[in-house]
C-alpha cells in the first residue's frame, strides 16, 4: 500500500468511527436477541404447526424445515435475513456515499486537488469500507460465538467463521458495486439504486429458485453462492465462496478505471 | 524572466451540447500575480478544474509548471496551492483536524504553519467545521492553500466571505508570497478585488479571453465620463461621430425661457476633437470623472441576453 493511501484510509474512518460504532452495536444487538430466543423456539411446539402448515416449496426456501438445529435456526434468522439486510444497508449506503456522494456535496474537492493520485482516493475509500464491514460482520460473528456458547448450542466456532466469511464477501460485494457504480457516474443515486436493486434480485432468486424448480437462479445469485448449502451445518463451499469472493474484486478495479478517467463536477 | 507557469492553447471544454470554454488561450508567467476576470459563469472555475485536472480538456492543451495537469498528476498538485470558490466541509471534525488531515494528504507538508497561519486570521481550530461561518469556511479554505509554501497559488474567488480587515490581511498574504517568488493565478467577477495587487489581468467571456493587459493600461483604457452643459440646444449627431467618443446622450431643457442642454460621454484618449465641437456651442458647465476600472469591466460583460442564458446552462458543472 503506498504511502499517501494511508492518510486517505484513516481520514474516512475517523470520519466515520461515529456511524461505525452505532451500527456495531445495533447489530450485536439484534443478533443477540434472535439468537438468545433460540432456547424458547424448542420448548413450543407452534412453530412446528405454523412449518407443517406452509407450502414444502416455501418451507425449504426459507429454512424452515431446519429450524430445529441450531445452524437451521440460525440461517433463517440471522445469517440469512437480518444481518444481511442491515450490512447490505450500511454498505451500500457508506459505498455510494463515499465517492459520488461526496463528489455531490463538494467535501471530495479538497482531496481532489491535493497532491493524492485519484486512483490513491478511491483505493483508500475502498479499503476503509472494507474495513468497515469486516468490523460489523466480526461484531455479528463474536455476538454469535458468545450466544451459542452461553446457550451451550450445538454448533462449531468453524461454521460461525464460515458463515461469517460468506456473509462478508457478499456484503463487501454489493457495497462496492455501490461504491464503483458512484465513482463510474458520479451520483450516488444510481450507485444506490444498482447495488440495492440487484441485491434484491439475488434475494429473490435464492428464495424463488427453489420453489420454483428453476436452478439457474440460484446459479446467478451471489446471495445462494453464500447461504446454500447452508454454511453454519456445511462449512465453506470453495466454488460459492470464490466467485463472491470475485465481486468486490471485480468491481473496485472497474471502479478504480472509471474514476480516473472522467470529469469530476466537485 | 518570463518563464510561463500556467499556458493554455485554444483550450475547449464542453459539458455535453453546451460549450463552457471555447479556444482559451492564457500565458501566466513565473513570478505575477495574475487576475482572472469574468462574470459568473464565463468559464472561469472551469478552466481552473481544468488546471487542477478535475476535468479534461474536449479540444487543445494546458500546461501547468511545464506539463499536462493529467500527466503532472499528484507531483503536479504538490506544487499548486487551490482555494476552492465554494469550500463545501461537513461533518463533526473541527477545522485544525481537516487542515491537519491536509497537510498528511501532503505528506506532512505544512503542517507546521497551520497554527500560525489560524492566527493570524484569527480561526478557532477546535471548533466543528459544520457550524462554521462562511468567512470562517473561507479562512480554513485560506490556510489548507497558502500551508505549504506552493510555487503556484489558484485562488478562485479568494476574498469572498472575508470582511473588509481580513481582505486586508489576506492581500498581504498573497503579496508575501509573490515576493518569495510564488506565482499567483486568482479568479474573480469583482475587479477591485484584484486590481489593487495584480500586475496583469485577463478577461474572460462566454469561454474566451477578450482581453489581456496590465492594470495600469485598463486603467487608462477605461476613460472619462464627460458632462456638459450648454447654454443653447444642441444636437446629438454633432457629437456621436467624434473619435474618441462614445455612449453620447443629450437632453434638452429650458429652463426661466431659456433654452439649454445637457451631454453626457465616454471619452477614451485624447479629448481635443470633442472639445472642438463644444466649442461651437456656449458652454455653461462642464467635468471630466476618471471611471472606475469596474465600469470597463462592464463593457466587456455586455452581451445579449440570449448569450446570457447559455453561460447560465454552462455554470451548472459547479
Amino acid at each position: 500500500m503506498a504511502a499517501d493511501t494511508l492518510p486517505v484510509l484513516s481520514g474516512v474512518l475517523r470520519d466515520q468511527r461515529r456511524s461505525l460504532a452505532m451500527w456495531g452495536l445495533a447489530l450485536a444487538a439484534v443478533s443477540a436477541m434472535y439468537i438468545g430466543f433460540y432456547p424458547a423456539m424448542g420448548e413450543t411446539s407452534d412453530i412446528d404447526a405454523f412449518v407443517r402448515n406452509m407450502p414444502e416449496g416455501l418451507v425449504e426456501a426459507m429454512g424452515y424445515d431446519e429450524m430445529a438445529t441450531p445452524a437451521g435456526y440460525l440461517r433463517s434468522t440471522v445469517y440469512g435475513l437480518l444481518a444481511p439486510a442491515l450490512l447490505l444497508v450500511f454498505a451500500i449506503g457508506a459505498g455510494a456515499r463515499l465517492i459520488a456522494g461526496q463528489e455531490e456535496d463538494g467535501t471530495l474537492e479538497l482531496e481532489l486537488t491535493s497532491p493524492v493520485a485519484r486512483t490513491r482516493l478511491v483505493f483508500g475509500r475502498i479499503l476503509a469500507l472494507w474495513v468497515d464491514v469486516v468490523i460489523l460482520v466480526a461484531v455479528v460473528a463474536l455476538a454469535t460465538l458468545a450466544l451459542v456458547t452461553a446457550l451451550d448450542m450445538e454448533l462449531g466456532a468453524d461454521k460461525i467463521l464460515a458463515a461469517a466469511t460468506g456473509l462478508l464477501l457478499l456484503v463487501l460485494g454489493f457495497g462496492t458495486i455501490a461504491l464503483a457504480v458512484g465513482a463510474a457516474t458520479g451520483r450516488r443515486a444510481y450507485g444506490l439504486a444498482v447495488a440495492a436493486g440487484l441485491a434484491v434480485v439475488a434475494f429473490m432468486f435464492d428464495a424463488i429458485g427453489p420453489a420454483i424448480g428453476v436452478d439457474w437462479m440460484t446459479t446467478v445469485s451471489p446471495f445462494s453462492w453464500y447461504i446454500e448449502p447452508n454454511p453454519l451445518a456445511e462449512g465453506v463451499d470453495p466454488g460459492g465462496f470464490a466467485l463472491l469472493a470475485a465481486v468486490p474484486v471485480v468491481a473496485a478495479v472497474l471502479g478504480l478505471l472509471t474514476f480516473d478517467r472522467r470529469d469530476l463536477m466537485v | 524572466m518570463t518563464e510561463v507557469v500556467i499556458r493554455t492553447d485554444g483550450l475547449v471544454k464542453d459539458y455535453g451540447d453546451v460549450r463552457a470554454l471555447a479556444g482559451l488561450d492564457l500565458a501566466v508567467h513565473r513570478g505575477e500575480i495574475f487576475g482572472f476576470l469574468g462574470p459568473n459563469g464565463a468559464g472561469k472555475s472551469t478552466t481552473i478544474r481544468v488546471l487542477l485536472d478535475l476535468l479534461r480538456p474536449t479540444a487543445g492543451r494546458a500546461e501547468v509548471l511545464g506539463v499536462a495537469p493529467r500527466d503532472g498528476g499528484a507531483e503536479l498538485r504538490a506544487r499548486i496551492g487551490y482555494l476552492p470558490g465554494e469550500l463545501a466541509m461537513t461533518g463533526r471534525k473541527t477545522s485544525g483536524e481537516l487542515l491537519a488531515h491536509m497537510a498528511r494528504l501532503r505528506g506532512g507538508q505544512g503542517g507546521d504553519r497551520i497554527a500560525t497561519l489560524a492566527g493570524r486570521f484569527g480561526l478557532d481550530l477546535d471548533r466543528p467545521i459544520r457550524g462554521l461561518s462562511k468567512g470562517n469556511k473561507q479562512k480554513v479554505g485560506v490556510v489548507q492553500a497558502f500551508m505549504h509554501d506552493p510555487e503556484l497559488l489558484i485562488l478562485d474567488e479568494p476574498s469572498s466571505g472575508l470582511d473588509p480587515l481580513l481582505q486586508r490581511e489576506f492581500l498581504d498574504l498573497v503579496t508575501e508570497a509573490r515576493d518569495r517568488g510564488a506565482t499567483v493565478f486568482m479568479s474573480s467577477h469583482v475587479l477591485s478585488e484584484v486590481q489593487e495587487i495584480a500586475s496583469r489581468v485577463a478577461i474572460i467571456r462566454s469561454g474566451e479571453i477578450v482581453d489581456v493587459n496590465d492594470v495600469r493600461t485598463l486603467r487608462n483604457r477605461a476613460g472619462q465620463i464627460v458632462e456638459m452643459r450648454f447654454a443653447e440646444r444642441v444636437t446629438s449627431e454633432r457629437f456621436t461621430s467624434l473619435p474618441n467618443v462614445e455612449d453620447v446622450t443629450v437632453e434638452s431643457w429650458s429652463e426661466n425661457g431659456t433654452d439649454g442642454a445637457s451631454l453626457s460621454c465616454l471619452l477614451h484618449g485624447e479629448p481635443d476633437a470633442l472639445l472642438k465641437a463644444a466649442a461651437d456651442y456656449r458652454v455653461v458647465h462642464w467635468s471630466a470623472q476618471d471611471r472606475e476600472l469596474e465600469d470597463l469591466f462592464l463593457d466587456f460583460y455586455r452581451v445579449p441576453a440570449a448569450e446570457l442564458v447559455t453561460e447560465e446552462v454552462a455554470d451548472g458543472g459547479r
